[in-house]
């Protein structure tokens, strides 16, 4: 070229020949971009055909010329470098037209340019392709997105795996991931896909075979997917650079397909199934499938039925014909007539029953059947399938339901109890056929919905009812409660609500179950209860076996003063704070142990506490009361504070009565004494003289008459005796005087007693020793005194002994602040268990003494019991007699 | 009968004694008369003659209020040799008590036939007789 160049100026001409004659569209241009020269197919090209080029500015001639392209021109010129330029423009007829310029320059001489050559190519049809590629890659890339097409290439070159978008969506991983070759293999299914596609690839990559295979994908987040992988060796320019392919994600199709295989291979084991009747029969309405469990309940075999017989060989007539009914009615057709095959049309039926199946042997077998029928394409009916299933041990547990189930309502009926369901989101309801008894509705066929139950229910309770109801959902609790109804007849009654409320796995409220108890007369009992409480004098209360009070009346408040809901659920010590019952006992009963009622306080005191903390005595009758909550015990508790009262009004009247009765004892007996002297004492004298009398006036002997009188003597004078001692003890029992009460010596009325009785003392010789040294003197009646001293001495001595000399011992004692005076001898003693009754009685003698006249212990006596004291005699016959007087 | 009947009359009051004996003189009662001064003496006549006939008396007067042994007292020991008696002994309890409680125990006593209140009257004594005959 250079040389070239050097010559470029003398051979101008040769270069235009040259320029003019060139195959290439190429034009010459000086440094002022004017034409020096232009080849025809220039000329051509640009249409310059018949215009002065030579001399003419480029510019001139391209008037549009950008002045980036110019800007391109002037740099080739002076830096002397190769260029390339590129625009598209749109000649005369409208087509565009894309062109390449390859800009070079020419040199006059070494490092001095003459100007440049622009050779011209026409690059149309290459833009053209160009774009449409583009075009195409774009919609392309829209389609993958949309089919969910991934592309992705294996650079064969540097072993490096290019991602597009989407194929990274499909692995479920970041957007700036790029994998190696084994990276993006590891996604695969580890078992069987991982394998298949490496062995696939490495094919791929060495023989260069193609393949579309389906693989399971674990994506980056453990997803499964089902991918369709496409692979293709890419051979450019005859070279073979990389493999590239696409990905799908075809989940949902394979996994239809999956399921579409499971559902054959259900349907298949169905088919062939002991336990399922499936039959089917085709338009002619012969059967045309017979299945295993067909063949095991009918009998018949799959080859006797399948093309020759018609399921109407098999059932009974009458079922066929209300089939035929219930089917023609269903879709609207007249029964009259109706074919079952060719009057269905484009109706689905679907019609589950029972019916009788009649085996081959005759017998006949309860199925449930669900019969089907089958459409072609146009919709017509083309035959039916049956499944049917054995329901004669169904049918049998119904049977046993059916009479358990009446039995519950028997016991329901017994017990006025009723079950029902309600599922408040549907409104379904069920209840037991009680139900309808309790509401008194005749017509026991009905089942009612909650609204019907509404309706029977009191007005007055009917919104808390439906607000209980609506609670029962909202706080998934369900709280017993009781409402009236108004019954079909008009009753009212009580009913008890139980239930609780069905919740799903989740949570949610599926169902309220529950019992309605009619507890009317429970209620009236209850009522009943009350008011006997009510009526109660006493205050009643009710505790529970831990001892809480659970009930009381009108008079407890009154009573304690506390009303009844101070006291409701308070420990029953709060008013009876002594411990009543063992309340650490489990058993109440066995504490009650069989009596029905326990009394306190009728011993032992025992006090109530009021509001006020003022003590009242009580009494409780405690008795044990069996409830359905199990012992409570019930306390009738009395207020005794006016018996207290009483009671210690009765113990003094009772202390006063009791002096007042040994008083009259007293008294009595003197009395009795005194009847006894006078029926004896003074009786027999007086009817001794009668008796004198009536001898006197019957006789006529005056020897007699005379001898008479001295017997009138002798009776008057013992009647005078008599009278004259009875006097005396008269004078004694009646009140003394207080003058005849002296302090006196024990000592000195012994010795006035021994100078008076001195002669039988010595005639005697009876030993009377003393000792008085315990209590020397006494507060005594003095005259009394000396008749005690007096009586007892002499009657020892008259009844002494006459085997021995009589010793006779006096002592004086204090036993108990009480002075005592004991006359001891050794006489003859006296038989006390014949008649120590009759001691001290008046006129009683028990020895033939001549001077024994049964008067001196009679007066003794009454003379010691005149000044209150006491005298007893113990006595042994033929050892002695003891004489005590207690003086008191 | 044609005995004369004997007659025990247990009192320790001689009055009454002799008024009975003389009321059966005048009444012309033909009797043997036995009398004791109480219940011991009588008792002790009556078991030294248990097996005589003709010493043992028909009729016993036992009066009630006497010394030593009274009138209960010896019923109960005369019940004790009742049975060795050779004849039978009609007892009348006669006493000058008019005191229900004596008369209701004499009347309780079964060995009694009777019980009268002294002074023994005209027709009881006719009684006695007539009962005494009749047996």
């Amino acid at each position: 070229m250079e040389k070239s160049t050097e010559k470029a100026e003398s051979k101008i001409p040769y270069h235009k020949i040259f320029i003019e004659q060139a195959p290439t569209t190429i034009v010459m241009l000086d440094k002022n971009m004017h034409c020096i020269a232009a080849s025809q197919r220039w000329i051509k090209e640009y249409n310059l055909q018949g215009v002065e080029i030579v001399g003419s500015s480029y510019y001139d001639l391209f008037p549009k010329i950008s002045k980036s392209s110019k800007e391109v021109h002037q740099k080739c010129l002076t830096e002397g470098v190769n260029t390339t330029d590129e625009a598209s423009f749109m000649n005369k007829s409208g087509k565009v037209k894309w062109l390449h310029w390859e800009i070079f320059p020419w040199f006059i001489s070494e490092g001095e340019v003459g100007g440049l050559f622009i050779n011209t190519i026409d690059i149309t049809p290459q833009k053209e392709n160009e774009l449409k590629k583009e075009r195409t890659e774009d919609i392309f890339a829209q389609t993958k997105e949309v089919a969910r097409l991934g592309t992705w290439e294996i650079s064969l070159t540097d072993n490096k795996v290019y991602w597009s978008k989407i194929t990274r969506e499909i692995h479920e991983i970041q957007d700036e991931y790029t994998p190696s070759l084994e990276e993006a293999i590891n996604f695969f299914e580890e078992k069987y896909s991982r394998p298949r596609l490496s062995a696939h690839i490495q094919d791929a990559i060495e023989k260069k075979i193609s393949f579309d295979l389906n693989f399971e994908l674990i994506t980056a987040k453990g997803n499964r997917r089902w991918v369709r992988v496409i692979g293709k060796p890419e051979i450019i320019d005859g070279q073979f650079k990389s493999v590239v392919g696409l990905v799908q994600d075809i989940s949902d199709v394979t996994f239809s397909k999956l399921e579409l295989n499971k559902a054959h291979a259900q349907l298949r084991s169905i088919f062939n199934s002991n336990h399922n009747v499936i039959f089917s029969t085709g338009e002619s309405g012969f059967i045309d499938h017979f299945n295993k469990g067909a063949e095991r309940l009918l009998g018949y075999s799959a080859e006797e039925m399948i093309g020759k017989k018609t399921p109407a060989d098999f059932l009974p007539l009458e079922e066929v014909k209300k089939f035929k009914y219930d089917v023609a009615t269903l879709i609207g057709k007249s029964p009259a007539n109706f074919n079952h095959y060719s009057d269905i049309t484009y109706e689905e039926l679907s019609d589950t029953r029972e019916w009788n199946y009649i085996r081959k042997d005759g017998t006949s077998v309860p199925v449930q059947a669900t019969v089907s029928n089958l459409r072609n394409d146009e919709g017509i009916n083309i035959g039916f399938t049956v499944v049917a299933t054995d329901i004669s041990r169904l049918k049998k547990i119904e049977r046993r339901l059916v009479i358990k189930n009446e039995r519950l309502n028997y016991a329901e009926q017994l017990t006025k109890i009723s079950n029902w369901r309600y599922k408040p989101y549907t409104g379904e309801t069920f209840h037991s056929k009680n139900l309808l008894r309790i509401l008194e509705i005749e017509n026991s066929s009905t089942m009612l919905t909650f609204e019907d139950f509404l309706s029977y229910i009191h007005p007055e309770d009917r919104e808390s009812v439906v607000t209980h109801n609506e609670e029962s959902v909202v706080n998934k609790e369900f709280k017993n409660y009781t409402h009236r109804i108004i019954t079909a007849k008009g009753n009212i009654k009580i009913i008890n609500n139980i239930g609780e409320v069905v919740l799903n796995t989740e949570g949610n409220v599926v169902e309220l179950i529950g019992t309605a108890q009619d507890v009317t007369e429970l209620k009236m009992a209850e009522k009943k209860f009350k008011g006997l409480l009510e009526s109660a004098p006493d205050a009643m209360v009710i505790i529970n076996s831990s001892g809480y009070i659970q009930l009381t009346n009108k008079q407890t408040e009154h009573l304690f003063q506390f009303t009844s809901e101070e006291l409701l659920d308070q420990p029953v010590s709060k008013i009876i704070p002594q411990e009543i019952l063992p309340l650490s006992k489990k058993n109440i009963s066995s504490f009650f142990n069989g009596s029905k009622v326990k009394q306190l306080g009728i011993t032992e005191p025992l006090f109530g506490i009021r509001k006020t903390g003022q003590k009242i005595p009580v009494q409780i009758n405690m008795a044990p009361l069996q409830t359905e909550e199990g012992t409570l015990v019930s306390l009738a508790v009395r207020d005794i504070t006016k018996q207290k009262a009483a009671q210690r009004k009765i113990i003094k009247a009772k202390e006063n009565l009791e002096i007042l009765a040994k008083t009259l004892t007293d008294k009595n007996q003197q009395l009795a004494d005194f009847t006894h002297i006078t029926s004896h004492n003074l009786r027999a004298p007086v009817s001794n003289l009668n008796s004198l009398l009536d001898i006197y006036k019957t006789t006529d002997s005056k020897i007699l008459r005379e001898s008479l009188f001295d017997k009138f003597e002798m009776v008057i004078n013992h009647l005078t005796t008599t009278l004259n001692t009875l006097v005396e003890t008269l004078k004694i029992k009646s009140e003394h005087n207080e003058d005849d009460i002296a302090d006196i010596k024990f000592k000195q009325v012994l010795h006035r007693t021994e100078e008076i009785l001195a002669g039988e003392i010595l005639k005697s010789g009876a030993r009377i020793t003393a000792d008085f040294s315990e209590c020397q003197v006494i507060r005594y009646h003095t005259i009394y005194l000396k008749s005690i001293f007096l009586n007892l001495i002499s009657n020892a001595i008259k009844y002494r002994s006459e085997e021995r000399t009589l010793e006779l011992e006096i002592k004086s004692m204090t036993v108990n602040g009480k002075i005592m005076l004991q006359f001891k001898d050794n006489g003859l003693g006296i038989d006390l268990e014949k008649h120590g009754n009759k001691l001290f009685g008046l006129n009683k003698v028990f020895h033939r003494h001549p001077e024994a006249k049964g008067v001196g212990l009679f007066l003794t006596k009454s003379q010691v019991e005149a000044m209150g004291g006491t005298i007893t005699a113990t006595s042994q016959v033929d050892v002695g007699t003891t004489f005590t007087i207690n003086f008191n | 009968m044609s005995k004369t009947p004997k007659i025990c009359i247990i009192d320790d009051d001689y009055i009454y004694r002799y008024t009975v004996v003389k009321k059966m003189e005048n009444m012309r009662l033909d009797a043997k008369t036995l009398d004791f001064e109480d219940g011991e003496e009588a008792l002790n006549y009556i078991t030294d003659h248990l097996d005589s006939d003709t010493e043992l008396p028909d009729v016993i007067f036992l009066d009630i209020d006497m010394p030593v042994m009274d009138g209960f007292q010896f019923l109960k020991e005369f019940d004790k040799i009742r049975h060795q008696l050779k004849k039978k002994i009609s007892i009348y309890m006669i006493s000058s008590s008019l005191d229900p409680i004596d008369i209701d125990r004499a009347k309780r006593a079964n060995e009694i036939c009777d019980y009268f209140v002294k002074p023994i009257k005209t027709e009881q004594l006719e009684l006695v007789f007539t009962q005494l005959k009749a047996s």
